[in-house]
């Protein structure tokens, strides 16, 4: 019989952001007890707390003693609050881990654990901005722009969640876990691209904002309806020269990328104008005839009545005081997943009796 | 010394790009011994992508190819030869791991479904990472990153709100995302067949990865209809919050004030003690007057010493570091997280280490990234036991080879 990949993982979340929340939510639709300790609503939306706290259990009430208790009875601790503040309640993680050498601890944090920022204050868009991303992301006459979202903590609890599978299944085949340095921070300086190693590398100084257009083949674009994009390698060009079907682009100034690159003002203008008369989906239907890279930008209600996501079975309904309500459900298929369901909130004695006699059953 | 968790396995990468790359990469810092496949027609094109002008094998001395390869060996294999297809099967069983993040139909193309791959190894796990999965009305649209953002709704959440216009983010972002995900799929694999004996195919779309980066704008969506509102970097529960202008050229600093406490402490900072009483509400409804007198202290700062000056009176607040600025950030620094791996070809230069920072662990950087078929004779040798009349033999048909063929631009 197939089971979920983490059925029987216990992991508590000690008052949870977003990051630790985003990493919760995930392990819990693999099948893992997830326990939110805290009041996460201190610190998420209410939209917010219906994505990333359905599916796990709420405990309320419980001392610096029961905390300690749960967490030697966990196998995963998640953390996203300030460095130290897991050791001012008694759950220093490196002194779990030495009580309990198969615990893995997950801190995540704007700058990680130690250096001369850990400590300070932050919120998504200031630990965004100091990740690189935000630098190149905007109108290069603007100010730069942070992504929609939150996504240094989306990005934060997604490489948590990657980390702590990884971690659990180190311990599973070699017996031990492991403290997790998350810095959301790091997580965006990691992947800059070409932009990162290019300046790292070369005399060319910081790259600049390119806006929607890094060149004319590879940005988004008004159309009849909305917005829409393409993103041409060299090798996909040709096809699209083709539908742009303008003599003029037979000339080498045109075909030689290194001299196209001098003509990407005229060249955007054919563009435009070629985005400007048709529909989202007249262009998204070329892509595959074509094999050029288009796409139409969505929105999350496009995206709730999309049918491919709907063949593929991807949302899942959340029941909540509100109605019922539909986000993201498996982030892949192929390994089970579970819809996640409210709890009710329950008290640390009940649940410390539940992981203990699931300790004794094992 | 402590095991990586990956120590022991061993991973088929046939992917390319960006995404596939990305997750390979994780792989391969946490100990994973990671094989990347490519042809001598079809080479990653990110070895080619930006070419160092007059530079020999220029394939061999891409630092983006370096960045997102490190630690990995280079077996080069022509899938769509038959001989090449059949070598490849005959390592699928030395092998726990195959990922690829091909077009949908590619793998199917060269009779390499997991069908196929079950075939000579029953437990073996194959993750598929293309654009928009292998089922579904979309499947066949070729996705980049910068695509899988606007289908995967983020796009939609991102503009200044004064002009209606939506902005992708400024790397392809879609990469790096399915690639973390992808990275924890192939452990969530390991974890089921230690579990249960079995093999999985993971049929990951990176469009759906992406969408799941703003769960919360889907229930505003599907409670309330809402679409998203783009507020430029304001934010939608407090005030101030910006980017604002410093001194030098396109220096900026972002600030973001939660709470009655880090307004008092911004507004005395900024000399703007006349608006200090001011109370969230009010702040919000202030907010272009509240901006001016921000940008006005901004402006006359350098922007490390304006954060470090916020940050003693405990005002969150963060550089815009560019791609340069970064490199030299105080903190990253302090905490090595810049490193400089010898290479062959080119000069060191500063590399990004893991962000997974296995306090006990410790993943370190070991390898530059593998030159082109680098690794071929070893790996056809020490797992297949090939000497090297019969790796000659290959490169006489052209299945494997030293260098790419026609190597141009992208």
């Amino acid at each position: 019989m197939n089971e979920l990949p983490l059925e029987g993982v216990r992991v508590l979340e000690v008052a949870p952001g977003y990051a630790a929340g985003f990493a919760g939510r995930l392990l819990a639709g693999f099948g893992a007890d997830v326990a939110v300790a805290g009041d996460p609503s201190a610190e998420l939306t209410p939209d917010e707390l219906v994505f990333l706290t359905s599916g796990k259990r709420r405990v309320t009430g419980a001392s610096p003693g029961d905390l300690r208790r749960l967490a030697l009875a966990a196998d995963i601790v998640l953390d996203d609050q300030k460095p130290g503040t897991l050791a001012s309640v008694g759950l220093a993680p490196d002194g779990l881990r030495r009580e309990n050498p198969a615990l893995i601890v997950v801190s995540i944090t704007p700058f990680g654990q130690r250096g001369p920022y850990a400590d300070w204050g932050a919120t998504n868009i200031t630990a965004f901005s100091m990740g690189g991303i935000v630098s190149l992301t905007g109108h290069p006459s603007r100010e730069p722009l942070v992504t929609g979202g939150s996504q240094a903590y989306a990005l934060g609890g997604l490489n948590a969640f990657s980390a702590t599978v990884t971690a659990y299944y180190g311990r599973l085949v070699h017996g031990e876990g492991d403290w997790i340095d998350i810095s959301l921070q790091e997580c965006s300086a990691g992947m800059l691209e070409l932009y990162g190693p290019g300046s790292a590398a070369t005399d060319v100084g910081p790259s600049p904002r390119r806006g929607n257009h890094v060149r004319a083949v590879w940005g988004i674009y008004p159309c009849a309806d909305g917005w829409a994009g393409v993103c041409c390698l060299e090798r996909q060009v040709p096809a699209f020269f083709k539908l742009l079907d303008d003599p003029v682009l037979e000339e080498e100034r045109f075909r030689d990328p290194f001299q196209r690159a001098e003509q990407d003002d005229e060249l955007s203008a054919m563009v435009y104008a070629w985005f400007a008369d048709k529909t989202k989906a007249e262009i998204l239907a070329l892509g595959p005839k074509t094999r050029v890279p288009f796409g139409a930008v969505m929105t999350p209600g496009d995206l709730l009545a999309n049918e491919s996501l709907a063949e593929r079975g991807f949302f899942d309904a959340v029941p909540t005081p509100d109605g019922e309500a539909r986000i993201p459900g498996r982030p892949f298929p192929g390994v089970l997943w579970r819809a996640p369901q409210l709890h009710d909130s329950e008290d640390a004695e009940s649940l410390l009796r539940d992981w203990s006699a699931e300790r004794v059953r094992a | 010394m402590k095991k990586l968790p990956l120590e022991g396995v061993r991973v088929l990468d046939l992917t390319m790009m960006w995404a596939g790359p990305f997750a390979t990469k994780l792989l391969a810092e946490m100990g994973a011994e990671v094989i990347k496949i490519e042809s001598p027609n079809a080479w990653d094109n990110i070895r080619t992508l930006i070419p160092q002008p007059g530079i020999e094998e220029p394939w061999n001395a891409s630092y983006y190819f370096n960045d997102y390869n490190r630690d990995k060996k280079s077996l080069v294999l022509d899938l769509a030869h038959p001989r090449g297809r059949e070598v490849f099967l005959q390592l699928v069983p030395h092998a726990d791991v195959v990922i690829e993040n091909y077009r949908a139909d590619v793998l199917d193309n060269l009779n390499l479904s997991y069908e196929v791959l079950r075939q000579v190894r029953e437990d073996i796990i194959l993750v598929s990472m293309a654009g928009f999965g292998k089922t579904g009305s979309e499947k066949d649209q070729v996705g980049f990153g910068p695509i899988i953002e606007q289908m995967g709704g983020v796009a939609s959440t991102t503009g200044y709100g004064d002009d209606g216009e939506p902005y992708k983010t400024g790397v392809s972002y879609g990469d790096p995302v399915g690639g973390i995900a992808a990275a924890g799929a192939v452990a969530l694999a390991l974890i089921h067949r230690k579990k249960t004996g079995k093999g999985t195919f993971v049929d990951l779309a990176q469009r759906e990865t992406m969408a799941t980066m703003i769960g919360q704008a889907f229930v505003a969506s599907s409670l309330r209809g809402e679409e998203p509102v783009h507020r430029g970097n304001r934010s939608d529960r407090w005030a101030p919050q910006g980017i604002y202008p410093c001194a030098g050229d396109d220096q900026w600093i972002a600030v973001s004030v939660r709470d009655d406490d880090e307004w008092r402490a911004l507004a005395s900072v900024i000399g703007a003690t006349d608006l200090e009483a001011f109370g969230q509400d009010e702040r919000i409804s202030r907010h272009d007057e509240i901006d001016e007198r921000i940008r006005a202290w901004t402006r006359q700062q350098d922007p490390q010493a304006a954060m470090e000056t916020l940050a003693a009176a405990r005002v969150p607040a963060g550089r815009v570091l560019d791609s340069d600025a970064i490199h030299r950030d105080p903190h990253l620094l302090a905490r090595g997280f810049w490193v400089e791996l010898p290479h062959p070809r080119m000069a060191p230069w500063k590399q990004p280490s893991s962000a997974w920072r296995f306090v006990e662990a410790n993943p370190q950087l070991r390898r530059h990234a593998p030159l082109f078929g680098e690794h071929t004779a070893e790996i056809l040798g020490e797992l297949l036991g090939m000497g090297s009349q019969d790796i000659a033999a290959l490169d006489a048909e052209g299945v494997t080879s030293r260098a790419p063929v026609n190597p141009g631009v992208g």
